[in-house]
Formats: structure tokens, C-alpha cells, sequence
């Protein structure tokens, strides 16, 4: 098995993990999960990134609003637009600290695994350089 | 010359790396940075590729800038305005493509899209919103009178000149044209496509879409792919979503 492979391995391991065994959601337009009206910004630790399709999910450690440390699941597009727009498989790693600008969700409780669900736009990073996410909030196809 | 500046590239990022700048590098040097519209990859220039009988090659992996747009308003009958109006008053939530249904035609997602071209035979291949193909067929061959009616209709094709016209028929009434404009279409849709590729890394799109059902009148707009020699399509399942939206 090439190292490759092993992180592949690695990876749909730790997916397969934080998977439920049923997905009852597949997928969604933007404002049927996320809410435009909801900008707001986390600044915490990466704890887990997920490079899948049909979404890169980044999970941020972070304090809420009343101070309580959570996970915010973080919604990028997708690794093709992903890698499109400069990013690398490894450019976000476990432990980076980050600042995220997002949409949340409609629904603000959390999911079943814990985590607050989010709509990522950019991720910002200690070094003061910003990526964007490709939030499809962002891209330039709602309009006629 | 590419790959002297690729080098080039490499070494300035080593040199960088050493330094302690790794991300910022990895990002910095595709030229990515928060806000940037447009691909990282130039468009390749160039004459138009040809068939070895002279026709031109529409092969490559292609990206749609203006994925979106529809050239402006579409003239839709009232009824048809009334469910788009209230489809965007909902925030467009019951969006087939949403639900990992294919998108249809003429829309057409962000994601890229390949054409794949043979004499007798044109395929595009989308790996996304939905994992889905358009088959052109140049055989001479009429529309196939015993198929049901699918998402992404039944295409003919024939050469006018340098033109690739593509005539498709047979559609369910289950997409929308397009996200922005949430327009329903009925099953009498009618969409007849001009396709030229005038060099290198452009193809230009003149579509027309006819609908008794649901437009007023035709409504001819433009489009434009742009080669993306950087890019390949990936697997990409919509409905894979390895995440439980259920709330607690």
C-alpha cells in the first residue's frame, strides 16, 4: 500500500467515522439549509477537514456566542472548485488557527453529531492571508 | 517556457517554504486570493482544432463562466412567471438540482464539463451538480420516437459549415432553466443550440429555446466555454453527502 493509498485509507476511515449510516439529507439548495441574513465570523482551531465531494466539510473548534467551546461544521464547495481555485489537499490542516466568515443555517441547533452547521465563504489564517470557499452564496450565478 | 516558469515556481516556493511562508505559498502561488472571479489558468490561444475530415474538434474540458445566465429575462407566460416569482420567494428551496435531480438544458452548473468528440458521435460529460451526459449524435439519425421523456432530452445533430447545430427535444417538465431566473419549462421545450469554436479556447454558444407551454416567444441567448487545459472532471455524487443534517 503506497503512503498515498495509506492517507487515502486514513482519511475515509476517519469520513467513515463521522458518517451516519444513513444519511436522511443528500443535498440541498443554498437557502434551503443556509441563510443569507445570518453573516457571521469564528475564529478557533481546525479540527478535522474532510476533503470529499459532493462538500469539503472544515470543523472548527471555537467558542460561541455565550462563551461554550463547540464545533462549527463548515461547508466549502467542492474539491474540484476547490483545487480549481488554488487550494491543496493539505493546505488546511488539524490545528491550523483560523478565522472563518460564514452564513449559518436556518435551523441553529445543532446536528446529530453536536456540531453547528455553517456555510463557509473564506477562511482567514494567522498569517493574515485569506482563501475563499466558494460559498455558492458567493458565485456569480443568481442572476438571469 | 512552461516548464522553465513552473521551475521558476517551484524554486521561489522552496525558497519561501524554507522561510516559513508553506500556506501562504501554496495558495499565493496559483494566484489565489479571496475574491478572485476567474480561473487561475490562462485560456490557451491558439487556431481552431480540427477533425481529421476538417470539422472542429470540440474535445477538452470546459468551464462556463456564465453559468447562470440566461442572456436576460425570459418572455414566460403568466403562469409560468407567477411559480418562478414564488420559487425565488421561497429561496428556491425546492430546486430540483438541489435534490441531486439532473439540471437539464440549457442550464448548466459551475462544475466543468467535458466533450468528448468521434466523427459520428459528440458526448458531454458533467461531473456535477449531478453526474450526467448529453449524447450528439451526427449520424444522420432522427429524434427516437419511443423514448420517454428525460431530464436532459433526446439531441440530434448536423453540421452547418463550421457550425455544430444540436436540435433536442423530448424533455420531462422537471428542471428548471435556470437557477437564477427558478423558470419552469413545460414538455413541449425545444432547444436548438449553434456551437462554434472559433479558436483555440473558446466555444460560443448560440441557444435558442422555444416552449408553447410556458414562453411567450423564443428567446435566443449566448454562451461562452472557455478551455481549462488544467482541469479534468472528478467522480462527484451528488447525493453523497457523508453529513446527517438531521437536528438533534
Amino acid at each position: 500500500m503506497s503512503t498515498k493509498t495509506k492517507i487515502g485509507s486514513l482519511i475515509a476511515g476517519v469520513v467513515m467515522l463521522a458518517a451516519p449510516a444513513r444519511p436522511t439529507f443528500a443535498h440541498h439548495a443554498f437557502a434551503a439549509e443556509f441563510d443569507l441574513n445570518k453573516p457571521f465570523t469564528v475564529t478557533g482551531m481546525i479540527s478535522k477537514v474532510a476533503w470529499q465531494n459532493p462538500h469539503v466539510y472544515v470543523y472548527v473548534d471555537a467558542k460561541d456566542e455565550s462563551g461554550k467551546m463547540v464545533t462549527y461544521a463548515l461547508e466549502c464547495n467542492s474539491v474540484n472548485t476547490l483545487v480549481h481555485k488554488g487550494w491543496t489537499r493539505d493546505a488546511l490542516k488539524k490545528g491550523d488557527q483560523v478565522t472563518v466568515s460564514a452564513y449559518g443555517a436556518k435551523d441553529p441547533r445543532p446536528l446529530s453529531d453536536g456540531s453547528i452547521h455553517a456555510n463557509a465563504r473564506s477562511i482567514k489564517f494567522a498569517d493574515g492571508h485569506t482563501v475563499s470557499a466558494g460559498s455558492s452564496a458567493d458565485e456569480p450565478a443568481q442572476k438571469q | 517556457m512552461r516548464m522553465a516558469f513552473m521551475r521558476s515556481l517551484l524554486a521561489a516556493e522552496a525558497v519561501l517554504m524554507s522561510l516559513g511562508f508553506t500556506q501562504a505559498t501554496a495558495f499565493a502561488q496559483r494566484g489565489f486570493l479571496e475574491g478572485t472571479p476567474k480561473p487561475p489558468t490562462p485560456i490557451p490561444t491558439g487556431p481552431t482544432p480540427r477533425m481529421p475530415d476538417g470539422k472542429p474538434n470540440f474535445s477538452g474540458v470546459w468551464n462556463s463562466p456564465d453559468f447562470g445566465s440566461l442572456g436576460g429575462p425570459l418572455p414566460l407566460q403568466p403562469w409560468a412567471q407567477k411559480l418562478a416569482d414564488e420559487r425565488k420567494k421561497s429561496g428556491e428551496i425546492d430546486d430540483p438540482e438541489g435534490k441531486c435531480l439532473p439540471g437539464g438544458v440549457p442550464r448548466i452548473s459551475p462544475y466543468p464539463m467535458k466533450m468528448v468528440q468521434t466523427p459520428d458521435l459528440i458526448v458531454m460529460l458533467f461531473e456535477g451538480n449531478v453526474h450526467s451526459y448529453r449524447q450528439f449524435f451526427l449520424d444522420g439519425r432522427g429524434h427516437d420516437k419511443n423514448l420517454d421523456p428525460s431530464f436532459m432530452g433526446d439531441s440530434v445533430a448536423h453540421w452547418e459549415g463550421d457550425t455544430l447545430v444540436v436540435d433536442t427535444v423530448n424533455f420531462n417538465d422537471r428542471t428548471w432553466l435556470s437557477s437564477g431566473s427558478a423558470a419552469p419549462h413545460t414538455d413541449k421545450l425545444h432547444v436548438v443550440e449553434r456551437y462554434r469554436r472559433p479558436d483555440l479556447g473558446h466555444i460560443q454558444v448560440d441557444i435558442t429555446l422555444e416552449d408553447p407551454g410556458a414562453l411567450t416567444k423564443p428567446h435566443t441567448f449566448k454562451r461562452m466555454h472557455t478551455l481549462d487545459t488544467a482541469w479534468e472532471i472528478h467522480e462527484y455524487v451528488c447525493n453523497d453527502l457523508v453529513l446527517d443534517l438531521t437536528r438533534k
